[in-house]
């Protein structure tokens, strides 16, 4: 089969053969074509359905190659083109192969019918004596004439004829072998282009803005909550194009896809108050208030009575939750909007309803749309593949360009429509003898079929909820119930649902097969008997028989306690389905039939699929590897929801928005499949994806109750649903936690700082305040230092100036005095105080708004005694307290390297600082309490590498600005020395021995730590410290070791590197493996969000993999560093080699956060106290 | 963040590229190199759709900003092969059939092609490893897991 791209202005010169319909009035066409050969024999057929990663293409090439007798490298197969391929509806419930494919089959045997009609007359044969090859069809004279010879210059349409012989099963040669996929040298090489991968000329990138209702889709707030949209929020955005708005729907776009990125995130938008959800968390409650409309499916018998009368009432409940479709790839499309002529290229699964919804949207005639699909990543139902397309259309529209949307993984997650949650309550019993009374099924499926967004938040439709009846799928059990009813509670959504797949099928079935298979617990027989005992489907009898005895079933009338293995239980389940589908009553697909065996840990309540043995009887194979393919698929898929997907939400919206928090099956999950095929090569072809998935979650549950003894009739089986059960319904894992151990009190290590002069003077802060007012009052305002020229700095020489350089990346100058993305020490960066903020200077040698005017004396001054050439006093933000410890050579390298920078000119903006910081005067009566402007003595007692140490951490370094906590007036500590502080929002941890890192530092780690911003047993430099250790780059290796002499001197406890490495490898190994203590929910994140870059031993990645056991941050007394890097990652690392982490902000909510970082505490720093009103700190450091 | 110009080093050839320096390999990769292979899927380093080799490493081009990415080598899935010549883990991927959507395939190629770059002869464990953060949602892993071990020049059995 040829690569599948159309091959339409092929056959303008040529005659063709085509098998066509007539179409709907709305087409612009008159005809749908099904199949075209042209002349020189190519082959194109068209289908109204599209391939969803499934390999459909490749299967209808099988069929119709067969069907004409050509070869299958000559098909090319057009899919989902609305201006090609017929309407023949969504791409749903399995049907393409066995419904949709139908017509096309016979378009091709109707055209080879007719070529060899035509070959007969030619040759002069009877029909029955020719044979056909690949098109060529030869006499027994051997005389042939090829398709395209027969077709010649002639321009031939054929009407589609519904009684056209079809080919007999057994004369196949194509059809039933397994052809490798057309589609997958391309998709392994790069070169296929996907709907992500499309670009058209003059092409731009849009983004969308959503509401904050975020998968709510029903209440007249829809489309009407915006209340404003700020555009100068982007204007620094670069080539930004348009800031489009219409009730709801708010997009950005810009010419490159960064940028709009950049602008989605940056632009404010107000919105009003999002109304109160129902409680999700418990769906029973939420699905039974939600209003229906009862529809009685089948009655038979008498119920009623049969159930009062039975020996043994079995009323059950059972609850499946809200899932995902979860596709790898957020949705994307682009159009290209024309009055007349609007193309969407889209990974639609319903190309022509969507033609129809954009018609509306737009208020354009379907004919002048043209909706085009490409592939896209999986598709297992209404996900926002629409939605996209639209929002794409509106942008494009609104500049007159072709515009690319892309979706984030997180409006993806919120809002694509969810797979339903559904409840299930069957009223059954048995009779004395063991056989069921009757057996009373309701099923509510809340759901409205998910209209395209963006005609809810135009205002384009109304947001009325509309009932979509589709949880009838499967809602008749497959078994013989002397006494039947079934109703479907059909109702509105509560939040965005759609079909997702196996639609209500997965949840009917759950419950059919978990209650037939108590039915025979209570009665004593082994559950595959019992169940054949009212199956009365020969193929489904053979099949449950095949795959028993594939399994090598053993029957159990009674379940027996089976041996643990360790904390380990396993158990057995079977389960079965024909999986009936579309309109009710509806169709059966294939057969369906599971033995499942999992192990339980009973400890931790971990449940894994260990081997699926999935049987299936699918009819007539087209492709036997496309169909053990997706038997594979849909075993793999299913058992992932059951056991672990549910959608999460707080009572506005889903908070469920990325892989942590909605984790999906990894690969040491996957369970053995062992794939049991009917042959029926005689029998039609039925659609086989779906169906394997159906029995999944009724085996897995009725093996687990196999093992443990415990029915569980909710999904998903995750370890606290599991831990519940085990214990009665009574504890929660979290509840059976032990209490943390308290911390042991730490011994006291209260430094001081050796260049301290004062101690203890002043016992409060009440006391300090009342000081400083009084000596501030008393001192006048200084001097000012007359103004100079700008000095010509070629009078410094250049290893003067290089020196400076050094000294100024030690001071950190250009961190402060730099503004975000501004020009280097110009600067205008505000610097957050407890007192208010304070904004940077600028620092160039500007003369008017920097330094340019400023005499050495009066840069010394400033300096060393904190105050601005004009007399004004500086602020401390300016570590002048420790500056003034710099040496008189120093100080002038400094300056002249200053002052040989480029001049910029920038002014300061104004300070913000409270009363009574904001006035200056006071800062003298500080500086006389607090300062010291002597230069740095060294301590003749110590080394001069100490020495050296000693000036650089103390002076120009400033390391305790930041690492010493401060009194009430901003002054650090001198009795608490490095004893740990904060800055910018996050703590500066202790660089003594008071640090709480789980391995205390020393020289040779605090060397590494300062040289490349990476400790291997603490971990990496983020935050404000990261521009830190870049700046000290510039600083040879003698005196970044001198600096880690002087801090290990701090550090008593240190241990050498042999005993660090064991105390890791120990901390590592017994924080390693999960602890039944552990929060499910965080140690989901954890294994989503985190584990890929932060697990031991996992596969190495670019950047560093820094160990969380050993992180300081998760040792620390509060956890404001580890929910700073959580929120805001390291966008800036000290160096690139130790890769980046991107931020969760916009990922994660507040709650989930807080879970991940009490996880992540309980987890890896299990000897410490868990930190308390963690919500608390997130909350405040979000807004910060 | 102002535009500036920036060298980057793919699949061989050097190409200047106009952005700014704090914008993401990936959308550099796709938008001015018209490169496919790497997908957009998470943002945020979790499911392994972006893959790309720096410097023979696996990493995640939707994380990385390009600034971090200056002298370095990259390789993206074109990078290895190409449909007439592929490299032998898109060989042993096509051969086992190993995708369904294929949108995750990126990534399941290149990290097997960075896991063999440093352990020619992996395990299953190390296999199952490496691939443990990436995501499948169409439930190829079993496909994938054979297409990985062929490359890893294991035997791989028929099925059934």
């Amino acid at each position: 089969m040829a690569a599948p791209e159309p091959t339409e202005n092929r056959e303008s010169l040529q005659g063709t053969l085509s098998v066509v319909r007539p179409a709907s009035p709305v087409e612009a066409v008159k005809f749908e074509t099904f199949i075209k050969i042209t002349a020189d024999g190519s082959v194109t057929a068209y289908n109204g359905h599209v391939d969803l990663g499934t390999g459909i293409r490749t299967a209808l090439g099988q069929i119709v190659a067969e069907e004409l007798d050509v070869s299958f490298a000559r098909v090319v197969i057009v899919l989902g083109d609305t201006a090609l391929v017929p309407n023949q509806g969504a791409t749903i419930a399995s049907e393409t192969i066995q419904i949709t494919t139908v017509p096309l089959r016979k378009a091709a045997a109707q055209a080879r019918q007719f070529l060899v009609a035509r070959a007969a007359e030619r040759l002069e044969h009877a029909v029955e004596d020719l044979a056909i090859e690949d098109g060529l069809i030869r006499g027994k004279d051997n005389r042939s004439v090829s398709y395209g010879e027969l077709i010649a210059g002639e321009t031939i349409q054929l009407e589609l004829a519904d009684d056209v012989p079809l080919k007999s099963a057994d004369a196949y040669t194509i059809v039933g072998q397994s052809v490798p996929r057309v589609d997958l040298p391309a998709k392994a090489t790069g070169e296929l282009v996907y709907v992500h991968d499309m670009r058209v000329p003059g092409m731009l990138h849009g983004r969308v803005v959503r509401p904050p209702y975020a998968g709510v889709d029903v209440g007249d707030f829809i489309g009407n909550s915006l209340i404003a949209v700020d555009e100068t929020s982007v204007r620094d955005i670069p080539g930004l194009v348009a800031v489009v708005r219409i009730g709801d729907f708010v997009g950005v776009v810009a010419e490159r896809e960064e940028n709009a990125i950049k602008a989605a995130a940056q632009l404010k938008v107000s919105w009003k108050p999002v109304p109160t959800l129902p409680d999700l968390k418990d769906i029973e409650t939420a699905l039974r208030a939600n209003p229906s409309v009862p529809r009685t499916l089948i009655d038979k018998g008498n119920v009623d009575a049969a159930i009062a009368g039975a020996a043994k009432p079995m009323p059950r409940t059972y609850i499946w939750p809200y899932q995902m479709h979860a596709s790898i790839g957020p949705s994307c499309a682009v159009a290209d909007y024309q009055d007349d002529n609007t193309r969407v290229w889209s990974g639609t699964q319903n190309p022509h309803h969507l033609r129809t919804e954009l018609a509306r949207l737009i208020h354009r005639r379907e004919a002048e749309i043209e909706v085009i699909r490409l592939e896209a990543a999986g598709c297992y139902g209404r996900n926002c593949a629409d939605d996209v397309s639209a929002d794409a259309v509106l942008l494009s529209r609104a500049v007159g360009r072709p515009v690319r949307v892309q979706l984030t993984r997180e409006q993806e997650h919120a809002w694509e429509p969810k797979g339903t949650a559904q409840l299930m309550d069957v009223n059954g019993g048995l009779n004395a003898d063991g056989s069921v009374a009757g057996y009373d099924f309701a099923t509510r499926y809340p759901s409205n079929g998910a209209p395209t967004l963006a005609l809810l938040l135009t205002g384009a439709i109304p947001h009325t909820p509309a009932i979509f009846e589709m949880g009838d799928r499967t809602a008749i059990p497959p078994y013989d119930y002397d006494n039947l009813r079934v109703v479907a509670h059909d109702m509105p959504p509560i939040v965005r649902a759609s079909w997702l797949r196996g639609v209500s099928a997965l949840p009917n079935t759950f419950a059919h097969e978990s209650f037939i298979d108590e039915c025979a617990s209570e009665a004593g027989v082994d559950p595959i008997e019992y169940r054949l005992r009212y199956l009365k489907d020969p193929r489904a009898i053979d099949l449950v028989n095949a795959v028993a005895e594939r399994a090598g079933w053993r029957p159990r009338p009674v379940r027996e306690e089976k041996q643990a293995d360790g904390d380990v239980v396993r158990g057995r389940g079977f389960a079965y389905a024909l999986y009936v589908h579309s309109k009710f009553p509806g169709y059966g697909a294939a057969w369906s039939a599971w033995i499942a065996d999992v192990a339980v840990n009973k400890a931790t309540g971990d449940v894994s699929v260990t081997r699926v043995i999935a049987g299936q009887d699918s009819g007539l194979m087209i492709n036997p590897d496309g169909v053990r393919h997706q038997i594979h698929g849909n075993v793999i898929q299913s058992t992932s929801r059951a056991l672990m997907e549910e959608v999460s939400f707080d009572r506005t919206s889903v908070t469920a928005r990325e892989w942590g928090a909605y984790p999906i099956i990894k690969f040491p999950e996957v369970p053995d499949i062992d794939v049991l095929m009917q042959p029926r090569p005689d029998q039609p072809p039925l659609g086989v994806g779906e169906s394997a998935s159906v029995p999944s979650a009724a085996a897995i549950a009725n093996a687990i109750y196999d093992a443990t003894g415990v029915r569980f009739r909710e999904l998903p089986f995750t370890p606290e649903r599991i831990l519940r059960g085990l214990h009665g319904e009574q504890q929660s894992a979290v509840e059976a936690l032990p209490a943390p151990s308290p911390q042991p009190p730490l011994p006291s290590r209260i430094w001081q700082s050796p260049s301290a002069r004062r101690t203890g003077a002043y016992a409060t802060a009440a006391a300090l305040c009342a000081a400083v007012v009084g000596i501030g009052a008393a001192v006048l305002p200084w001097r000012a230092i007359p103004p100079i020229a700008r000095p010509d700095a070629s009078v410094y020489s250049q290893a003067t100036i290089a020196r400076g350089q050094q000294l100024a990346a030690l001071g950190d100058c250009a961190v402060c005095h730099t503004s975000v993305n501004g020009i280097l020490n110009a600067g205008g960066r505000p610097l957050p105080t407890p007192f208010g903020t304070i904004y940077s200077t600028n620092i160039t040698p500007d003369v008017d708004t920097g330094i340019g005017a400023w005499s050495y004396p009066a840069f010394e001054r400033a300096m060393r005694e904190g105050i601005h050439r004009d007399g004004r006093h500086l602020y401390p933000a300016f570590p002048y307290t420790h500056f003034a410890k710099t040496t008189d050579a120093d100080m002038q390298a400094l300056y002249a390297y200053l002052m040989a920078q480029p001049a910029v000119r920038a002014e300061t903006p104004s300070n913000t600082l409270a009363f009574p910081f904001n006035l200056r005067p006071l800062m003298a009566g500080w500086n006389a309490l607090f300062h010291t402007p002597s230069a740095f003595q060294p301590d003749p007692t110590k080394s001069e590498i100490w020495n050296r140490g000693a000036y650089l951490v103390e002076g120009l370094g400033h390391c305790s600005a930041c690492h010493s906590p401060r009194n009430a007036l901003g002054a650090e500590m001198a009795n608490a020395h490095l004893a740990g502080g904060f800055a910018e929002g996050w703590e500066a941890p202790a660089l003594t021995s008071l640090s709480r890192a789980p391995i205390p530092w020393n020289e040779d780690e605090l060397y590494a730590y300062l040289r490349t911003g990476e400790s291997r047993f603490h971990g990496v430099a983020a935050g404000p410290m990261a521009p830190v250790v870049k700046e000290l780059a510039a600083l040879p290796n003698s005196d970044i070791r001198a600096m880690a002499v002087y801090l290990a001197s701090f550090n008593d406890t240190a241990i050498d590197k042999p005993a660090q490495q064991v105390l890791a490898a120990r901390l590592e190994a017994a924080t390693g493996t999960r602890t039944s203590a552990a929060s499910s929910v965080g140690a989901r994140l954890y294994q989503g969000a985190c584990a890929v870059c932060h697990e031991v031993g996992g596969a190495p990645l670019f950047g560093s993999r820094p160990s969380l056991a050993l992180n300081s941050n998760l040792h620390s007394s509060v956890p404001d560093n580890l929910i700073q890097v959580i929120l805001h990652g390291i966008a800036k690392p000290a160096a690139t080699d130790l890769g980046y982490m991107p931020a969760f902000r916009d990922s994660l909510t507040d709650s989930q956060i807080a879970e991940l970082a009490a996880y992540l505490r309980r987890q890896f720093a299990p000897d410490k106290p868990a930190w308390t009103d963690i919500h608390a700190v997130v909350n405040r450091i979000r807004q910060e | 963040m102002t535009q500036s110009t920036m060298r980057l080093t793919v699949n061989g050839n050097a190409y200047d590229v106009e952005a700014a320096p704090d914008t993401a390999l990936l959308y550099v990769l796709r938008n001015d190199l018209a490169l496919n292979g790497p997908k957009y899927g998470c943002g945020l380093g979790e499911c392994g759709a972006c893959a790309v080799l720096i410097d023979g490493v696996a990493a995640r081009s939707c994380v990385i900003p390009i600034e971090g990415c200056a002298g370095r080598e990259i390789v993206t899935l074109e990078g290895l092969g190409s449909r007439e010549r592929p490299d032998p883990v898109q060989h042993a991927f096509i051969r086992e059939q190993a995708a369904q959507c294929g949108y995750c395939l990126n990534g399941m190629i290149i990290t097997t092609k960075a896991l063999l770059l440093r352990s020619p002869h992996p395990s299953e464990a190390e296999v199952l490893e490496a691939l443990r953060h990436h995501l499948c949602r169409c439930g190829a892993h079993i496909e994938i897991m054979r297409a990985a071990m062929r490359a890893a020049g294991h035997v791989v059995e028929a099925q059934a």
